[in-house]
């Protein structure tokens, strides 16, 4: 029997018309916001720089290169920037939304092995102008799927300020930045104590996993920061806040220490109520990939998961055995199925069967259960007839 | 208000950390049936199970935060916080061999096999790691396996069985773990005990 490779799954009926509606929502937003969609091959030259090259699935190809599928759209972004853009001056504004694909181990609810993400990319500027924009879409977008929105903002590079200052050698940064990363206050203090700092920096670094909450906590952060290349950090923050009329539901984490080599200025995750993960996640990455850029990406799966379970239809509301008429009920966007046979008592017990509500025939629309017709479905046939 | 919901292991560590949580001022109740796997009081619940099943609670986010050994998180691999070193249940993760053996390890067998995987990894051993479910001090005893990595507490079933310690890769004791979401939206709540809980940990 099939079964399908571990950490992909069939999307069947009706989550796969919920995705397609929530995708389309999204990109509408994304649209008037002026974010252009663009689409890249799933297949990829594979290349060992690639930030996923260890997680992406290879294949050879007939003349003996290797090709890797699509792992990352911002990777994938950035290459078509770079072949088709590179002479554009002004900001740039991309959507996408597709597939990705990951070789990862033990996939489980938090991680599938395929799964659908969108998001914008806003590229060639840097400034806190174009961080609150992307701020703003991502709680629009939370928004825009029927939820509530709580954004959090964070900047690596205070942490790696921190560290250059305490001159950190490189390879102790790395497990440096993932102790304050999961605010794991033992690990930390262990390892700061091995190397001989200055009282200052010492208290700050141990006290950066702890510099989260409202947007007050910037200057609890400035008390301990004399130093003007940490301050600048926050203050990019701070001018990023004073983009919003109203900062008193948006969040700050200056915890957030993961990968710093790439993120390099302000990153940001959207959380809702009652859900235990980010919805969406993302940052400002000048220099990684592209001189100046940042961008956010969705996962869809993730999305859909911390949406309330409707009822969504799984039969046809209406049966119907006339073409004509039917079309008026369509064309509201009422589901209508197409009787396969003419005899109207045989189509009368398959559709209670099913549990279709109604029956469209010569005389017209009728019930098939308790449920009476409503009569914004009898004035769509009226105004056809008119 | 919305219950705090703490995901909690069976068996020792459950009544250990009870009474912790009591100390650091939350009001718990764990009922008198031992089947229950739920307990309920007023404003936090208390959910029952295999600490190795805590990291996915947590990082799910079904449960707000728990308490799990050092270890299991490191097994897990998930990424939640970690705010708290409870100073309970310590105990060390081991590379364990029969005495004096010196030969070169080709399988290793653990309860923990990412954990040993990584370590092979380190120390450039290209052992392959066999997972077992229990007493895996046997495979050594057998012939299964020329070395296994488990916990230490006090020696004494290595000393019994003619086996030592040959490395400690790392020490080992109770995380209070957190939700990266719940931690933020349900701040009020979770940073005062969090705060509580370094007092009393660093206190004993």
């Amino acid at each position: 029997m099939f079964s399908a490779p571990e950490g992909t799954r069939f999307v069947l009926p009706p989550e796969a018309r919920q995705r397609a509606q929530l995708v389309e929502k999204l990109q509408k937003l994304y649209d008037s916001w002026g974010y252009a969609r663009v689409d890249t091959p799933m297949l990829e030259p594979y290349a060992p720089s690639h930030p996923r090259a260890e997680q992406s699935f290879k294949l050879s190809d007939r003349d003996s290169g290797v090709l890797s599928l699509r792992s990352d759209f911002t990777t994938a972004l950035s290459a078509m920037v770079e072949t088709y853009f590179s002479q554009e001056k002004e900001p740039m504004r991309f959507q996408y939304a597709g597939h990705l694909l990951l070789a990862i181990k033990n996939p489980d609810l938090a991680r599938t092995r395929e799964f659908t993400q969108l998001g914008l990319e806003l590229i060639g500027v840097s400034n806190a102008r174009a961080d609150a924009e992307l701020i703003h879409l991502a709680r629009e977008s939370v928004r825009a799927v029927g939820l509530t929105p709580r954004v959090e903002l964070g900047n690596p590079g205070f942490v790696q300020v921190l560290f250059d200052l305490a001159e950190i050698p490189k390879s102790q940064q790395n497990s440096l930045a993932d102790a304050i990363d999961r605010k794991d206050e033992a690990t930390l203090e262990s390892l700061l104590t091995t190397f001989s700092l200055p009282h200052d920096l010492y208290k700050v670094l141990k006290a950066v996993p702890d510099l989260y909450g409202g947007v007050d906590i910037l200057a609890e952060a400035k008390k301990l920061t004399p130093w003007p290349e940490a301050r600048a950090k926050l203050e990019r923050i701070e001018a990023v806040l004073a983009e919003f009329e109203d900062d008193s539901e948006l969040l700050i984490d200056l915890g957030m220490a993961r990968r710093l080599s790439y993120y390099t200025g302000i990153t940001f995750r959207a959380y809702t109520y009652d859900f235990g993960q980010p919805l969406l996640g993302g940052g400002r990455y000048d220099g990684a990939l592209m001189p100046y850029a940042a961008g956010f990406g969705i996962g869809l799966e993730r999305l859909l998961s911390a949406l309330p379970q409707k009822g969504a239809r799984t039969v046809a509301e209406v049966i119907t055995l006339e073409d004509i008429p039917a079309r008026a009920l369509r064309n509201a966007g009422i589901w209508v199925e197409r009787a396969l046979s003419t005899d109207v008592s045989e189509v009368k017990a398959y559709a209670k069967k099913k549990g279709i509500l109604y029956l469209l025939s010569e005389e017209g629309l009728e019930p098939l259960g308790d449920k009476t017709v409503p009569a914004e479905y009898l004035r769509l046939l009226e105004a056809q007839d008119g | 208000m919305d219950k705090l919901i703490l995901a909690l292991p069976k068996g020792r560590v459950l009544q250990d950390s009870v009474t912790l949580l009591t100390e650091a001022g939350l009001k718990l109740s764990l009922s008198e049936d031992d089947r229950a796997l739920t307990h309920d009081s007023e404003d936090v619940r208390i959910l029952v199970m295999r600490n190795a099943d805590v990291p996915t609670y947590v990082e799910l986010g079904v449960a707000d935060a728990g308490i799990v050994g050092k270890d299991v998180l490191l097994e897990s691999g998930k990424t939640i916080y970690e705010p708290v070193d409870l100073n309970i249940s310590h105990c060390r993760m081991s590379l364990i061999r029969p005495i004096g053996a010196t030969r070169e390890m080709r399988r290793v067998a653990s309860k923990f096999p990412n954990v040993t995987q990584d370590f092979l990894r380190k120390v450039g051993s290209s052992a392959e790691v066999i997972k077992l479910s229990g007493n895996v001090e046997l495979a050594c005893l057998t012939g299964l396996a020329d070395a296994v990595v488990d916990i230490v507490q006090t020696g004494s079933t290595l000393k019994a069985n003619r086996l030592e310690e040959v490395e400690v890769i790392f020490y080992s004791s109770a995380r209070f773990v957190v939700n990266r979401a719940a931690l933020k939206l349900k701040a009020a709540r979770l940073r005062p005990l969090i705060a509580t809980l370094r007092t009393l940990a660093k206190a004993s």
